[in-house]
């Protein structure tokens, strides 16, 4: 019997070594450039960032901005489309090499990606119809607040919303905003620039940004380990910062203008 | 607001390849898969068998988004370097595998015990016994629940939806979110899996008919 | 970089984990009951009912058991809305499990139904007893003695189907795990811990229905 343990404890742990010894790739950067291929993720359901055009194809500002580096790399672009809670794991599982999808720097996902430095920024807002009134964060009680997973806004409307706040999570942004727009939801938590997306789009409804709950810069995000690869982007960042095309990308998707943007 | 229009009904059109390219590989993979489950849980030795039982037991008893949760997120770990579609490739086939073997193992069962006795009175091995009598016979009655299992497979293909893969019910969200219209898109997505499925579903009906006389209710005789 | 495996953080949520699970039960247990009152009906009105009833139970059979159950779900919890019918995350759940489960069980009873010798129906009207009689005191009983591991199967099946239920934003265990994974990082100690916990609820159905079956059913020797 303690034998029969004893193997199955070896094989357990055998099993584990081999899990956690997932080699990371520090030469990423040379692959990407021996493969002509890059693998960035992209969203769809998040606009301006990422959407649809009207030939269903993708577009927006990070997917421009996808595009842009695949260019100054010189390889082959390959969109990996994710829903939002995707965008991380899709990198650490090397399912992409970027993750370049508006992912809002926090010291939460630090823990588990390394960013550049940000190259766009964004604020999270409770929004909804004219019929729902919410001005301030005392008047979501007895309200149901809907917002996709593993957002800034998952992380930060929980932090002001009091007690008696119906918070509802969705696995993607696509069904947050059928909520809204179907009224199973009074509110959404989302990204300022996806508010008046879905206002324009759905000018009867008459959606508009009730309070501005935090603002965050956003970066492009690597997988822990991949330091030439980090290197790079930085540097890109800093180029592009410095020729306006960052601030040119910005500003044609979301109408606003790019704010300083600071660096690590 | 986008209206929907002629663009958007062929977007989720062209998604259906997604979920039959799916549904057939998976079904195939797992077909081959399942075969060898099938003899595995009929093995003569005890460990063998309990290997087959653990493994249907485990993929029958957990839900199917679990799984594709399981393999997409975490089949990185070991080092596997696996991109969307071989991951759901991959979840798929396995779990078909599961159910095909179990379906097998049953109709293999189902072979009267009568074949297994004359055909060892002849001094046929064990392989042999299956393979020019057993199977052949066992083939035959699996075929109605085989093809209602792909069935099963095609809208379990919807799942997939949930972690982002584009088949025809993420095309559907996708345009519904774009267009607002969902009381027009979903149940455009629900008519084509009918479509799709509904004929597979007669076949089975038919091919068990085949199989069995249909008896009708003497409850409604009068 | 190696990954560390990290329980402790599951563990200190398990509460919540808990609480999905019971709601997961909850629906599971709900739309047994309501689904399988549907389906007694349903299957009556297709072996013994009036015919013109039977064109639409069939419709409603087919339909159901030919689309998946996530489409089910978003046509109940998005498209309705805008027919005028509006249902929350949980009822919307619910709604689709039961009628999911109605149609399947319809399906299982009907066969079951269709099983029994025809000497006991003759038996039935030339004691004089009506048609719904005769379902009720003769054919219903032995009918589902049939056909209760196909049901209890269908049931598994449904239970492990209702982790969908999570796209619409249902609280059950699933969404729990979604949750704790978005906000954790930690996909395979989550994941791994919801489906065993699946595991187990799946074990327990079926231990169940088990010693349903035996308490009901093979104890009537002595009817």
């Amino acid at each position: 019997m303690t034998n029969m343990l004893r193997c199955l404890f070896a094989a357990c742990a055998g099993l584990f070594a081999v899990a956690a010894s997932a080699p990371a790739d520090a030469q990423a950067l040379d692959r990407i450039i021996k493969e002509k291929k890059i693998r960035i993720t992209a969203q769809v359901d998040s606009a301006p960032f990422g959407i649809l055009d009207k030939d269903n194809k993708p577009t927006g500002s990070e997917i421009e901005t996808a595009r842009q580096i695949a260019k100054d790399l010189g390889v082959e672009l390959e969109l990996v489309q994710v829903t939002g809670p995707q965008r991380i794991p899709a990198l650490l599982a090397d399912r992409a090499d970027l993750a370049i999808s508006s992912l809002s720097i926090t010291t939460e996902r630090a823990k588990t990606v390394w960013f550049a430095s940000p190259h766009g920024a964004l604020s999270i807002v409770i929004g909804g119809p004219a019929r729902t009134n919410i001005t301030g964060p005392a008047d979501l009680v007895g309200k149901k607040i809907g917002m996709t997973r593993a957002t800034l806004e998952e992380q930060e409307v929980p932090k002001i919303a009091p007690p008696g706040t119906q918070i509802v999570f969705f696995d993607e942004h696509a069904a947050t905003q059928q909520a809204l727009m179907t009224g199973q939801v009074d509110a959404i938590g989302a990204a300022a620039f996806l508010i008046s997306d879905l206002a324009k789009r759905a000018p009867q409804l008459n959606i508009t940004p009730k309070f501005t709950v935090a603002t965050a810069f956003y970066a492009i995000a690597v997988k822990p380990g991949n330091f030439d690869l980090l290197q790079w982007v930085n540097t890109w960042v800093f180029v592009n910062k410095n020729n306006g095309m960052l601030a040119k990308i910005y500003e044609t998707h979301t109408g606003v203008k790019l704010v300083d943007l600071p660096t690590f | 607001m986008r209206p929907f229009g002629a663009n958007e009904f062929v977007f989720i059109l062209a998604a259906i390849r997604w979920t039959v390219a799916l549904s057939l590989i998976a079904f195939v993979a797992g077909g081959i898969a399942g075969t060898g489950i099938a003899l595995l849980r009929i093995s003569l030795l005890g460990p063998v068998r309990a290997l087959a039982i653990g493994y249907i037991q485990l993929f029958q008893g957990t839900p199917l988004l679990m799984q594709l949760f399981l393999v997409y997120y975490c089949l990185g770990l070991f080092g596997l370097r696996l991109d969307a579609w071989t991951a759901v490739v991959i979840a798929y086939s396995a779990y078909a595998a599961a159910f095909l073997g179990e379906i097998w193992r049953g109709c293999l069962q189902a072979v009267p015990l009568g074949q297994w006795e004359a055909a060892k009175s002849l001094a046929l091995r064990r392989y042999q016994i299956l393979r020019l009598i057993i199977v052949p016979q066992a083939a035959r009655i699996a075929i109605p629940p085989t093809v209602g299992f792909l069935v099963q497979l095609v809208k379990a293909t919807a799942v997939a939806s949930i972690i982002g893969f584009v088949e025809v019910t993420r095309a559907g969200q996708l345009i519904s979110n774009a267009t607002f219209e969902p009381t027009i898109v979903y149940p455009i997505v629900a008519a084509i899996y009918f479509l799709l499925c509904w004929p597979l579903s007669l076949l089975s009906r038919r091919l068990e008919r085949r199989l069995d006389v249909a008896t009708h209710s003497p409850l409604a005789a009068h | 970089m190696t990954y560390v495996f990290q329980f402790g953080i599951v563990f200190d949520q398990f509460d919540r984990m808990l609480a999905g699970a019971w709601l997961t039960v909850q629906l599971s247990i709900g739309a047994l009951l309501l689904g399988l009152a549907a389906a007694t009906a349903g299957a009556f009105v297709l072996t013994a009912g009036p015919r013109w009833l039977r064109a639409p139970v069939t419709a409603y059979v087919e339909l159901i058991r030919n689309t998946p159950l996530l489409i089910q779900l978003y046509v109940i919890f998005f498209a309705l809305p805008g027919f005028g019918l509006r249902l929350d995350a949980n009822a919307a759940a619910l709604a689709a499990l039961v009628i999911n489960f109605g149609a399947y069980a319809t399906e299982i009873l009907r066969a079951g139904i269709q099983s029994i010798p025809a000497g006991q129906i003759e038996a039935g009207r030339a004691l004089n007893l009506t048609t719904v009689q005769i379902y009720r005191l003769i054919v219903l009983f032995p009918a589902v003695k049939t056909v209760f591991p196909a049901l209890a199967s269908q049931f598994v099946l449904l239970m492990l189907g209702s982790s969908v239920v999570s796209a619409i934003s249902a609280s059950e265990l699933t969404a729990v795990s979604n949750t704790l994974q978005s906000t954790t990082f930690r996909a395979f100690e989550v994941y791994i811990v919801a489906t065993l916990m699946y595991l187990a609820v799946a074990v327990a159905f079926r231990a169940a229905f088990a010693a349903i079956y035996w308490a009901v059913f093979m104890r009537e020797r002595g009817r």
